[in-house]
């Protein structure tokens, strides 16, 4: 770190010099009403900002276009002809302001900032997070609110027997307790039902509803917490890696790393949504240019910052390269702050929270499962005394194409179908390496990755299951053994321009097929020239829904 | 992507290593480093054509596409190489080169005949190369420019069996040498109308070209593009306000 890191002081000043540490709490303490202070006060908050114009850096709607926006017409992304989501095409509450728009050279130094698909995701939205929060804490403090007040966190996955997948109720309230309007209620917030009841389908969420169609749609996990790298795969790290790929300045379009892609993108789908299938309308949280205008997000964001800095306290490091370390050469991280001036910072300042001087009312690190993933495997493939303690999970020698699709598809209806060939010799190195870990302890069986690549499109409202050689007429939800993943097409349309800043490729999904073909391996069933794989969007799309693939390829990685 | 540090770093190396060769040859031929300088400049026309055979100048051009476009080709050869089988990695590789290199090639018969006539018309004069160098930097900063950057930025999905993953492959290469082309064509130009200094003129041209394509793709718009990343790249960044103490 450089002597400009040294001096580098956070929280900022202005707000609370007495203030060693902010803790940040949950959302659903007191029921997740407005008898949660800090719920009431972040309304409180949100409300002084959205009383800003757009072209004030303090104001919301500022802030919300540093993540991403659709509100200068002169930029690729645009729609054109103008619809939405083009800001000025959002239904109130809240009135989104589409004019004054800033100086140019202030959209360049911080609008439409937000990393996706990179390896700069999660320190990225850390610095985002600490700028909105002491923006919010300095109007809060102007509104005779606590000095101590921090961002609460939707920890979807908390409460008793995972009982938090529900919305905080305080963010679909229309009033506040003294009957003003609430600047936490989103009327573009419609959930998976479409109707406003927003509701995310964890395991438990399906526990508390067995049989419950509305559960029955890809679940949110958090099974990316059992990664132990960050960026890069091994034995039990499928890639890109926990964090994410290795990328330059990234806003939007690529493959998401494994904790950005579930929960995260699942997350802002599913609180986004959509409403009646005709509509051309989707939830403001579903598209990267819309979604921090939501005061939801941030609470999500929150708890994806949590459970990055509980990955972290679980022993899995950070990149230590100085091309993470530093950020990226050809646009500097950088937030308004509350004097007005910007505030850069490099990943290096945002990977430990102590020197932020913030932490969380839970940062309990979890017992590890009673069985690792690696040795279960093992066993499973016949690998005698495989139960024992897992060894350090082994990198890949080798990553090689096994199979590809011939042609492109278009999603639609229930069920898009692709067959993916496969190429004999590579699918025989597989059947052999999957063979000899069984006879040999000391073999490691190759991973095997389905790729589904160069997804494109303008509708990115939706969550589509991927399987792999379901039964033709086989209810999907009754064979969850073929199940490859659940992937959330958020930042969809963005990735799609072609002068938008991923050039038009669009979004690429990897997913780990390996127990799949370990289950294809064990049944003898392996011996096939091509696999089926099935693409099912969680409920019919609209007719006006444009998703298309580019490609579906599998992969072997060697060990 | 199923990226492969590892495999990125071999395949990146070898790319700059093959750039470096051609540089060191350029360097080694007087008069390729001289920049494909035309012999016979100020006689006839017919003096002009038999002074340089086409043979002649085809190498050089080629040496000067090797050294300068090569390290541009790495993120698009990484592409085909994750996306074909292993045994098929080479013969794509060498069908994309093939696709690429036609298209520029041919490209360089408009470019090489543009020096010519410079060199025939107005012998010894710096010219040509003003004007050239002009309207390069008005293409530089031109919407269009960006345009053709953020299409060398796209990789398509490749068919990965027989004849269409051939096929597909020289189309991409075709492609992308396309608007690389539209992108870089000017800049080329520059220093081959130069009457001396072509070897500075063109080391500095392909790292400012090698430096814009380090940036992403953005929307396309009158402004500078690829100098800020290049004065970066050689640590001759202006000094300002210490970014890190810049603080709220």
């Amino acid at each position: 770190m450089g002597s400009g890191a040294q001096s580098f002081h956070f929280p900022p000043k202005g707000t609370n010099p007495m203030a060693t540490t902010y803790t940040r709490k949950n959302a659903w303490n007191n029921g997740g009403t407005f008898s949660n202070l800090d719920l009431l006060w972040y309304a409180k908050g949100v409300g002084k900002m959205m009383s800003r114009a757009l072209n004030d850096s303090a104001s919301w709607w500022f802030f919300g276009a540093i993540h991403g926006e659709y509100v200068n017409p002169n930029t690729a992304w645009y729609p054109k002809p103008a619809a939405f989501p083009a800001w000025k095409f959002i239904k109130p509450g809240p009135a989104v302001p589409s004019t004054p728009l800033p100086t140019k050279a202030n959209q360049d130094l911080y609008w439409n900032q937000c990393q996706h698909q990179s390896w700069y995701f999660l320190p990225w939205h850390r610095g985002y997070l600490l700028a909105l929060e002491a923006q919010l804490r300095k109007d809060i403090i102007s509104l005779n609110g606590p000095a101590t007040w921090a961002l609460p966190y939707w920890n979807y996955f908390g409460g008793t027997n995972g009982s938090q997948f529900q919305m905080p109720p305080a963010f679909a309230a229309k009033k506040l307790p003294d009957n003003t309007p609430n600047p936490l209620f989103v009327t573009m917030r419609y959930g998976p039902d479409g109707n406003g009841n927003i509701f995310l389908p964890t395991a438990a969420g399906v526990a508390a509803h067995p049989g419950d169609p509305n559960f029955s749609r890809g679940q949110v996990n958090a099974n990316a917490m059992n990664n132990d790298l960050f960026t890069g795969s091994d034995q039990v790290t499928k890639p890109p890696g926990f964090g994410g790929p290795e990328t330059g300045f990234a806003h939007g379009g690529g493959t998401s790393g494994n904790w950005e892609n579930n929960p995260h993108n699942l997350v802002h789908v599913y609180a986004g949504y959509y409403g009646p299938v005709t509509a051309p309308f989707y939830g403001l949280m579903s598209d990267p240019g819309t979604a921090a205008l939501d005061p939801i997000f941030y609470l999500h964001h929150a708890n994806i910052d949590r459970m990055w800095a509980l990955w972290n306290a679980s022993g899995h490091p950070n990149p230590t390269k100085s091309t993470w370390l530093k950020g990226p050469t050809t646009r500097k991280f950088v937030m308004p702050g509350t004097n007005g001036q910007p505030w850069y910072y490099t990943p290096d300042q945002m990977k430990d929270l102590a020197p932020l001087k913030y932490t969380y009312q839970e940062l309990n690190v979890p017992a590890p499962p009673a069985m690792a993933a690696l040795p279960k495997r093992l066993a499973l493939l016949g690998a005698t005394g495989a139960t024992a303690e897992a060894a350090e999970p082994a990198m890949p020698k080798e990553t090689e194409l096994l199979g590809a699709s011939e042609k492109p598809l278009k999603i639609k209806g229930r069920v898009t179908a692709a067959s993916v060939k496969l190429d004999t010799k590579i699918r025989n190195k597989t059947r052999k390496s999957l063979a000899m870990a069984a006879a040999s302890e000391t073999t490691a069986p190759d991973n095997v990755y389905l790729k589904v690549e160069n997804v494109r499109g303008t509708f990115d409202a939706t969550v589509l299951s991927v399987y792999v050689n379901l039964p033709e007429g086989a209810n999907p939800r009754e064979n969850p053994q073929y199940l490859a993943g659940n992937v959330a097409l958020f930042g969809l349309r963005m990735a799609s321009i072609a002068d938008g800043q991923h050039a038009g490729e669009g979004l690429t999904f990897v997913l780990n097929v390996t127990p799949v073909i370990d289950a294809l391996h064990l049944s003898h069933s392996l011996d096939v020239d091509a696999l089926r794989v099935s693409v099912i969007p969680a409920d019919e799309l609209p007719e006006n829904a444009d998703i298309t693939v580019g490609r579906v390829s599998l992969y072997r990685e060697g060990f | 992507m199923i990226y492969n540090a590892r495999e990125w770093a071999r395949l990146r190396n070898a790319v700059l290593a093959v750039s470096v060769i051609a540089w060191i040859a350029i360097l080694l031929q007087p008069r390729v480093a001289s920049c494909c300088s035309v012999n016979g400049a100020g006689g006839s026309w017919r003096m002009l054509i038999a002074a340089n055979p086409p043979r002649a100048l085809a190498i050089d051009w080629a040496l000067m596409l090797v050294a300068m476009m090569a390290p541009m080709l790495v993120a698009p050869l990484y592409h085909i190489r994750i996306s074909s089988f292993a045994r098929r990695r080479l013969r794509s590789i060498a069908l994309f080169v093939l696709g690429y290199g036609a298209v520029w090639m041919a490209a360089g018969v408009v470019i090489v005949a543009m020096q010519l006539a410079a060199s025939w018309r107005l012998p010894q004069s710096y010219l040509p190369a003003i004007m050239a160098g002009l309207v390069a930097l008005v293409w530089q900063a031109s919407p269009l420019k960006q345009r053709c950057l953020n299409r060398c930025h796209s990789h398509r999905p490749l068919a990965a069996f027989g004849f269409a993953a051939d096929l597909d492959v020289l189309r991409f290469g075709a492609t992308t040498g396309i608007w690389c082309v539209g992108s870089c064509w000017l800049a080329m130009l520059f220093p081959m109308l130069l009457s001396e200094g072509h070897f500075i003129a063109m080391a500095a041209v392909a790292l400012l070209m090698f430096c814009e394509r380090l940036d992403p793709p953005r929307t396309p718009a009158w402004q500078w593009r690829g100098f800020g990343t290049a004065l970066r790249c050689v640590a001759l960044r202006p000094r300002g306000p210490d970014p890190l103490t810049a603080g709220p």
